[in-house]
């Protein structure tokens, strides 16, 4: 079961249309668009190596640094695909309309990309970070040999989730100890428990991006663009998990993150909370399934966390 | 613990710059930053004073932050004695 749901995860993909900006269209007709699924936990710069010889006859002579844009708004290389398709498309758009820039790189805005090395760098950081919070140190990934840590980065870029299993498995990244519960529960309806018995607890690295909004809407269709980076944080705080028997769920973790923000209300309304003095209003909304996140997305800095059921 | 911008903005994360390896150390080391600033402050910050565009960041010693990262939550995961610690180095120092 725990596979299952690694494997959803690890294969998850969203389809793209990606423009050429017509600033670097050079011929004419002007290419069209190319269509192409990303893997969600990928990042989009690594769609270089398909998108370069796509457009190549296009550009104008120059030295290409790849850039993403949506709506005006450059896309941060760093955070990967599916939770950018989740920030910035509260309403889901199929396929999902992006602009690919080989000019211009705006420095202003995006820290620099130097290729492929850039996103390992990022992807080791973060694990590094993650290991930090699980362990209370990283020792055990600064220790792992050469041909390991080739592997663990290779395995991550290709989607391939037997090899990062294996090389992570060496790890003790188990986020989660075990502890016997004194007596069996009964089924819940949010999930289900391991048939042992057995309850679950630990610290699950989490980070959880958060889109700040001013203005009042009704539904998400409705829902200002996000123009600007200063409107999203992500919060890193761990979630602990006490298991007690019951299933610890998405909505708890967010609870748990964003207490303030969350009142009782019926499943599936959106609702805007006024804080303090400022008229800013904090729109949290999600539904019944727990499939769609509006503004709020969860990125796990740790793939162990969907051992956690529900 | 609340986040709310109206409940921590005046509220600041003492940070620690220690120079690693051939870095030039600073003259004040000790810094107070706001808590919802993010790494991408401190991380400029050094830059603009040490005059050089590539640094290496990292905190505790053992890795380097997300530029987006929030202080505070650096602070409270991986802060210890009222602070956080923040290396620098002018070469990849801990790969």
């Amino acid at each position: 079961m725990d596979m299952e749901a690694q494997r959803f995860l690890w294969e998850g993909a969203i389809p793209l249309q990606i423009h050429l900006h017509e600033s670097e269209v050079t011929t004419l007709p002007s290419p069209p668009p190319a269509l192409i699924l990303a893997p969600r936990l990928g990042c989009l710069p690594l769609l270089a190596s398909h998108l370069k010889p796509y457009f190549s006859s296009a550009l104008p002579p120059g030295v290409d640094t790849i850039w993403f844009e949506y709506r005006g708004m450059p896309l941060k290389w760093y955070i990967p695909t599916g939770v950018l398709f989740d920030l910035l498309c509260a309403e889901p758009e199929r396929p999902w309309n992006l602009t690919v820039h080989f000019r211009g790189y705006p420095g202003n805005i995006l820290i620099p990309y130097e290729g492929e090395d850039s996103i390992k760098w990022s992807f080791i950081n973060s694990f590094k970070e993650a290991a930090y919070i699980i362990n209370g140190n990283c020792k055990n990934v600064m220790n792992m040999c050469q041909p390991d840590q080739v592997e663990l980065w290779r395995s991550v870029l290709n989607g391939n989730l037997e090899a990062y299993l294996r090389v992570s498995s060496k790890l003790k990244l188990g986020a989660f100890g075990e502890m016997n519960s004194s007596s069996p529960r009964s089924r819940s309806s949010m999930g289900e428990i391991d048939v042992s018995g057995q309850v679950k607890q630990g610290r699950v690295p989490v980070r959880l991006y958060v889109w700040y909004v001013i203005e009042d809407f009704d539904d998400l269709e409705d829902a200002p663009p996000i123009d600007s980076w200063d409107k999203v944080f992500y919060i890193n705080q761990p979630v602990e998990i006490q298991g007690e028997g019951r299933c610890f769920t998405l909505h708890d973790a967010v609870k748990s993150l964003l207490p303030d923000y969350f009142v009782e209300k019926s499943l599936g309304t959106a609702e805007s909370l006024t804080v303090g003095g400022d008229d800013k209003q904090r729109v949290s909304s999600e539904d019944a399934s727990d499939d769609k996140k509006a503004e709020e997305e969860v990125e796990t800095s740790c793939d162990d966390c969907v051992n956690c059921k529900g | 613990m609340s986040t709310t911008k109206s409940l921590t903005a005046t509220k600041k994360v003492v940070i620690h710059l220690r120079a690693t390896g051939d870095a030039p150390m600073l003259k004040q080391a000790k810094f107070k930053i706001p808590v919802m600033d993010k790494f991408a402050k401190v991380i400029d910050f050094l830059r603009r004073q040490l005059h050089r565009d590539t640094l290496f960041v990292y905190v505790n010693s053992a890795f380097s932050p997300n530029p987006d990262e929030l202080v505070m939550d650096l602070y409270n995961n991986f802060g210890f004695d009222g602070k956080l610690v923040v290396n620098y180095a002018c070469s990849m120092a801990w790969g």
